[in-house]
């Protein structure tokens, strides 16, 4: 009897339960959410600002006169140490240093997943435990021992360059910071695609093997365009991983013309001459930030989808 | 020789032996059916035939040509998979014309032999839709028509229609056999489903634990099987199998049916299998089809050896075309197929004919047949 006055009372105090939850809920959701934007906000309005407004004026007030200025300087004038040329041929540096690093791991991880779950070998899970293990080596650990490889690497550039005139890339900053980059994150590629693909039909291998399709056919026609999702998640990861990455920038290229966004940007706050230019500083600061924002405005919503696909198995 | 042949087939996984040396052989255009519980190795053994599993010992050939160690493409096979295995980044007609594509025919030629094939299959409406856009029989028919499309040797079906719901199932059966028929392709099919196996197939193997236990027609498998397990595997409802003894009527062998409550049910056997006077006394398994035990009036005219005994029906199931009848003899539920209209009323004493023209006996020991 108890029961059925509880159950027929519940409805009227849960619906102002329900109410309650969700006021709290989405209130500590908006708090955060603020929190969080905060930062993004106060660059975003300083960037507009003039030097006059931002040492006289409220750090979060709107900018009086919006000017473009800053924006101006901190693309083609600022100076990151000595040299005054802005941010975009740093900006460029780190496109091609993360375009290529990024299509490269993803395609080698894809490929290590496509072996590592339809191409079964023996020990095929020592070698997925082992490249599972690369995820977990700390950046400073590699430091050194990568220096050396790469050390060699500007040494065989040389010898090419006087066999041959062209060293190849071999020795390019660049191509050293691609190469890091690829070696890095073919553990995570490899991670993602692999557990993508252990949950994609074995059934559609074998069909497509009985058609008549090789290894690499196979590769390319059928697990590749089925194969959107982790992709995406696999870019994102990559790119945004690579763009920001700091520490082997600055150790591997972090001098010179050659410098990366990061380190670049990292420079140009703290050249200690003159007035802090807090304006320059964030419009630079937006600069390096907007192509990883971009990413996951383009790809965002593949994103948490293809996370829980390549998580449910594995 | 026979167009398809498999001798001493054997299949190890490390310390598992899922194939214990399988022997079987089709004609040219003959329909194979492998059937059996799960886990039999049937799957396994088609695999093998496709290539997409390599053989630990033993020779598949093709017309004379060993096969085994050829590449799934080289072989001349297609396949039809349980779940289909359409590629779902292409369309229906792009999954027709996938393997084409791969051997390099001229995009002309496909579109050729992907027309004739959507016509036979009546899927021609399909053909720019993708996988995801198909139901269930739709998809089942473009599976059939990639197959088809390359005009093999020899079709191999793997549980083919198990993703059907039922009434799909028997339309898509009827079209196989059609098919069949119309085409005069060699097909090999795996099911578990032994209505499947009776109305498809020229020749069954019945499988069990990576062994044939029996290969033959469906009639053979049917009327004669081997041993306990096809025995009980095949048919729905199943064989009635119940323990009973051997004893003497005068000259003549009689079986020996408990009943509960009841003094035992002694049916005189006139042509006993010769094997049967061995077991006089001893415990046998006395197996009969539903079918061959019915009400006295329904029984088979012509059949040289019927015996009629009153039988306590527990159970009638009226199922429409026909009405079963269970009673219980040697401790066990025993069905017998009456006609619809058969005036029978559980809770009665009915006599019941039993056809022994159509009896087998299997030895409890062994669970073969004694012959």
């Amino acid at each position: 009897m108890s029961a059925i006055t509880t159950l027929a009372r519940q409805p009227s105090g849960g619906v102002n339960a329900r109410i309650v939850n969700r006021i709290v809920i989405y209130g500590l959701l908006a708090l955060f959410a603020l929190f969080y934007l905060m930062p993004l906000f106060v660059m975003l309005v300083t960037s507009f600002k003039t030097m006059d407004e931002i040492q006289n004026g409220n750090m979060l007030a709107l900018p009086q006169a919006p000017t473009f200025e800053p924006w101006i300087k901190a693309w083609s004038e600022v100076c990151s140490g000595l040299t005054c040329v802005g941010m975009k041929g740093y900006f460029w540096n780190s496109i091609k240093m993360v375009v290529p690093a990024v299509i490269i791991s993803t395609l080698l991880g894809a490929l290590n997943g496509y072996v590592l779950t339809k191409w079964r070998f023996r020990g095929a899970t020592l070698v997925f435990g082992l490249m599972l293990f690369a995820c977990f080596i700390p950046f400073q650990s590699v430091l050194l021992p990568m220096a050396t490889v790469l050390g060699s690497f500007g040494r065989f550039g040389v010898k090419l360059q006087n066999a041959t005139g062209f060293t190849f890339g071999f020795g390019n900053p660049t191509v050293n910071l691609v190469f890091v980059h690829v070696v890095y994150g073919i553990g995570f590629t490899t991670l993602f695609f692999r557990n993508y693909y252990e949950t994609f039909p074995n059934e559609l291998v074998k069909a497509a093997q009985i058609d008549g399709a090789s290894f690499f056919q196979i590769f390319r026609r059928i697990m590749l365009p089925n194969s959107l999702p982790i992709i995406v998640v696999t870019v994102i990861y990559q790119f945004t991983n690579i763009w920001n990455d700091f520490l082997f920038a600055s150790a591997y290229a972090g001098s010179g013309d050659v410098m990366p966004m990061t380190v670049a940007l990292n420079n140009v706050v703290n050249t200690s001459t003159g007035v802090v230019e807090y304006n320059v500083n964030m419009a630079a600061a937006m600069i390096a930030a907007l192509p990883t924002l971009l990413v996951y405005v383009l790809a965002g919503r593949y994103f948490v989808r293809g996370l829980m696909a390549g998580a449910v198995k594995g | 020789m026979a167009f398809l042949e498999i001798n001493g087939l054997k299949k190890r996984f490390g310390q598992v032996e899922i194939l214990k040396g399988i022997d079987v052989e089709l004609e040219k255009g003959g329909f194979l059916v492998l059937v059996g519980p799960s886990g039999c190795g049937k799957s396994t053994l088609l695999n093998t035939i496709a290539g997409l599993e390599t053989i630990t010992s033993g020779e598949i050939r093709v017309e004379g040509r060993a096969i085994n160690d050829l590449h799934p493409s080289k072989r001349d096979i297609a396949m039809v998979f349980q779940s289909y295995a359409l590629y779902p980044n292409m369309t229906v007609a792009g999954n027709i014309s996938f393997g084409m594509e791969m051997r390099g025919v001229p995009a002309a030629e496909r579109q050729q032999a992907i027309d004739k094939v959507a016509k036979v299959l009546q899927i021609g409406h399909l053909l720019q839709r993708k996988p995801s856009q198909l139901s269930g029989g739709q998809r089942q028919r473009v599976a059939m028509g990639r197959a088809l499309v390359r005009d093999p040797k020899l079709f191999l079906f793997d549980e083919p229609l198990s993703n059907l719901d039922a009434k799909l199932r028997v339309d898509m059966r009827i079209e196989i056999k059609r098919l069949h028929a119309t085409t005069g392709t060699t097909i090999v099919y795996v099911t578990h489903d032994q209505i499947e196996a009776m109305t498809l197939a020229t020749k069954i193997a019945v499988m069990r634990d990576g062994e044939v236990q029996q290969f033959g027609t469906p009639a053979e498998i049917y009327n004669n099987p081997t041993n306990l397990f096809v025995a009980d595997f095949m048919g729905s409802p199943a064989m009635n199998l119940i323990p009973a003894t051997i004893g003497t009527n005068g000259n003549a062998l009689s079986v020996v049916l408990q009943r509960e409550a009841r003094e035992p049910i002694s049916l005189p056997m006139a042509n006993a299998p010769a094997g049967l006077s061995a077991f006089q006394g001893k415990p046998i398994i006395f197996g009969v089809r539903p079918e061959a035990l019915t009400d006295p009036e329904g029984a088979e005219r012509n059949a040289s050896n019927i015996a009629t005994a009153d039988c306590f029906i527990e159970v009638v199931e009226p199922a429409g075309s026909d009405t079963f009848a269970v009673t219980n003899l040697g401790g066990k539920g025993v069905v017998a197929r009456l006609r619809a209209d058969a005036n029978i009323q559980p809770g009665t004493n009915t006599p019941l004919a039993f056809n022994l023209t159509k009896a087998v006996f299997f030895d409890p020991a062994t669970e073969n047949r004694i012959l």
